[in-house]
């Protein structure tokens, strides 16, 4: 198998090196790469209303792409978006892919040892998505339910933690786990509180109950050592918060003005 | 090349593959089975001397198999959601009926390929039709067709991997969920790839060996579309 | 047509494009690919053709999905490179079907009878000039039909791309899906626009051997 796998790299060197892609190590100072290229690779969800979602023309919009854009303004140079879901966006970050990640994720002290991120520029929490008409009150009536959850998130986790005796299901991603309460294949639906909201919000036929159980503070992930890229990013979160146009973006997408404040030191 | 290998991951995972390896060969073989009747009926179908049963099975054939394996799940999964079949029983329809496609036309093919007075003298020697297509027509076709139908079930333990995408619990599924955590991107892709190819060979081998098979074992095995 | 179709024809069209132009790429890719492996195992050109072998059997082995994990995933971060999803989605089609083809190939050539290439070379015809001139083509006009069997399969196979995120139409029209919530009429018009698509190709196939039979 050794031998097949180092085979099977020399034929993609030799494609991509046709193709005209350049087979380069990642460089250290991705900022540099970044201004050189004139555009930021930003990781962010196409399917995870309001921090990244498509519109009814099936343009993608969204908190954290809007966030993106202004850093790539503070930066002086343009952005290409990459759909990336939970499961894929470090392996992507970290593959060198895109430059950065604004994927409604939350930092965490295990993700810390792969890549580093940004102030935290959203904190959110774990909530319960039911439909209407559900006995479900809270994480309490969980026994034996069905639950859909993103895979390879702390949500994962952390509802694992708090309700052992549900039945869990993860999903690629946010549209086949909304899919799957949407159609009664789950009981429940657990998302942060937000990002619950957003799928409720055209929707009326589902309620969100129960008290949050977790605390998400959200950051921007970027790989690990590039300090330069990162040092950029929280200046120009902290500029959005000082200007005021932080909270003209959450008034936007959240419908409230913020009520915890963005990190002010790294 | 700068990427250091670290199988460690790999091996506390074991559990999880083993959980994921045990889904896969449930999943295979049900729909291997269920594929197996479909290709069957539909392939007899095809091969008799009604014209309206040659049109019908031909257009099953053609519509099933001109739709992609994704779709076939998804219109089980999705489509027909409100039937509340788990995720595994979807997979294995979607599965089943798309390899069954397949599988009618090598019987189709076995069935035409038996000297059609094999047929006549087993009915003149006073065997029902059901009973000659089972005592001399099927068996004589599936050792000529021995070869291409591995290579259908082979095909069919590989695109089960499919299955991961609506939340079946098979290899692929534990793969990406173990990528998810541990991040050793090319040991776990690595050791699935092994896993697949162990239980293809097993299939290929398995169809090799067929009683009364010895005789045209040359130019089989994995080779032949 | 219905009207969630009709709304969202325009992104729905992106997405077809996007799965015809990935399906001619590697379809003419995999041709090549194959052609080039095959004539080389069938040579058994000495190194290579064990090499190759290992290839063909490593792909043959590997579920598609997984392949294209492996093109987007494995390879970047073990060979420290940069890749889009629509790349690596063209690199693992290109190497799965590649070696299919490549068995295919490998059979015709041998289905081409040993006295026509040495009839080649008595005429003074390099080895070289009796592949190319006489046996390849003979070899590839045998394998249309299953070529183009390999096309329709890289053509249903483009609806695995979205997995890994590339908008093609099967990801495009799940991503409307999620937002208008009309499975039944988004999963019918798919599925149907795969069967005519695949229909057609086959049929193309078809005429083309018929036209060339020899």
């Amino acid at each position: 198998m050794r031998y097949a796998g180092s085979f099977l790299a020399a034929v993609a060197a030799a494609f991509l090196a046709w193709s005209g892609i350049a087979v380069a190590q990642t460089p250290q100072n991705t900022l540099a790469a970044i201004k050189e290229r004139g555009k930021i690779l930003a990781g962010v969800k196409f399917d995870t209303p309001p921090f990244g979602f498509l519109d009814e023309k099936n343009e993608p919009i969204g908190f954290d792409l809007d966030l993106v854009r202004k850093i790539a303004e503070k930066l002086g140079v343009g952005v290409e978006f990459v759909k990336v879901t939970s499961p894929t966006r470090i392996p992507l970050l970290a593959s060198g892919n895109v430059d950065l990640v604004a994927a409604s994720m939350t930092n965490t002290p295990e993700r810390e040892k792969t890549i580093d991120f940004s102030i935290t520029y959203y904190t959110g929490g774990q909530s319960l998505l039911v439909p209407a008409e559900s006995k479900i009150t809270g994480l309490k009536d969980l026994d034996g339910k069905e639950v859909a959850v993103q895979q390879g998130t702390t949500l994962e986790k952390n509802i694992a933690a708090a309700a052992p005796n549900a039945k869990v299901t993860a999903f690629k991603d946010y549209n086949s786990a909304w899919l799957a309460l949407a159609q009664g294949r789950v009981d429940a639906l657990t998302g942060s509180l937000n990002i619950l909201q957003g799928f409720q919000k055209n929707n009326p036929k589902f309620k969100i109950v129960g008290d949050m159980f977790s605390v998400e503070p959200f950051g921007i992930g970027v790989r690990k050592g590039d300090s330069d890229l990162r040092d950029a990013i929280n200046a120009t979160l902290r500029d959005l918060w000082a200007s005021g146009e932080y909270t003209a973006l959450y008034r936007k997408y959240f419908g409230t003005d913020p009520t915890i404040p963005i990190e002010t030191r790294p | 090349m700068s990427y250091r290998f670290d199988w460690g991951p790999i091996w506390e995972a074991r559990a999880l593959i083993l959980d994921g390896l045990v889904t896969t060969v449930l999943l295979s073989t049900s729909a291997l089975v269920l594929a197996s009747i479909i290709g069957l009926v539909v392939g007899t179908a095809a091969s008799s001397r009604r014209l309206g049963l040659r049109i019908g099975a031909g257009a099953i054939v053609e519509l099933t198999r001109n739709v992609p394996l994704l779709i076939h799940m998804y219109i089980w999964y999705i489509g027909l959601a409100f039937l509340r079949l788990p995720p595994f029983w979807c997979g294995v329809l979607g599965l089943a009926i798309y390899s069954g496609a397949y599988v009618a036309e090598i019987v189709r093919g076995g069935i035409a390929s038996v000297p059609v007075g094999q047929g006549k003298a087993a009915l003149a020697t006073g065997l029902t039709p059901v009973q000659a297509l089972f005592f001399v027509v099927y068996p004589q076709a599936l050792r000529i067709v021995a070869p291409s139908l591995a290579n259908v079930f082979s095909q069919l333990i590989k695109d089960s991997s499919l299955a991961s995408v609506i939340a079946v619990m098979e290899l692929t599924y534990e793969a990406s969920a173990i990528e998810g955590q541990s991040f050793r991107t090319f040991e776990i892709y690595i050791t699935i790839c092994a896993l697949y190819l162990l239980l293809v060979t097993m299939v290929t081998l398995a169809l090799r060996f067929l009683p009364g098979e010895q005789e045209n074992i040359s130019g089989l095995g994995l080779a032949g579309a | 047509m219905p009207d969630v179709i009709l709304q969202n024809l325009p992104f729905l069209m992106r997405g077809l494009a996007a799965t015809l132009q990935i399906a001619a790429v590697t379809a003419v890719g995999g041709t090549l690919l194959g052609l080039a492996v095959g004539v080389a195992v069938y040579l058994r050109l000495p190194l290579l053709a064990a090499s190759l072998r290992i290839y063909i059997e490593f792909v043959r082995g590997t579920p598609l999905l997984v392949m294209l994990f492996i093109c987007y995933f494995a390879f970047p971060a073990l060979l420290g490179y940069r890749t889009t999803a629509e790349q690596a989605t063209i690199l693992g089609f290109i190497l799965f079907i590649g070696a299919y083809i490549a068995e295919d190939v490998r059979s015709g050539l041998r289905s081409i009878k040993p006295g026509l290439a040495q009839a080649a070379l008595a005429t003074g015809l390099t080895c070289f000039q009796a592949m190319r001139l006489i046996v390849i083509p003979l070899a590839l006009r045998r394998i249309v039909p299953s070529l183009f069997n390999q096309y329709v399969r890289l053509l249903k196979f483009t609806s695995v791309a979205s997995v890994i995120g590339v908008q093609e139409f099967t990801g495009s029209a799940m991503l409307v899906n999620a937002r208008v919530f009309a499975p039944v009429t988004m999963l019918a018009f798919v599925a149907l626009t795969y069967l005519v698509l695949c229909l057609l190709l086959s049929m193309v196939g078809r005429v083309l051997h018929a036209h060339l039979a020899v």
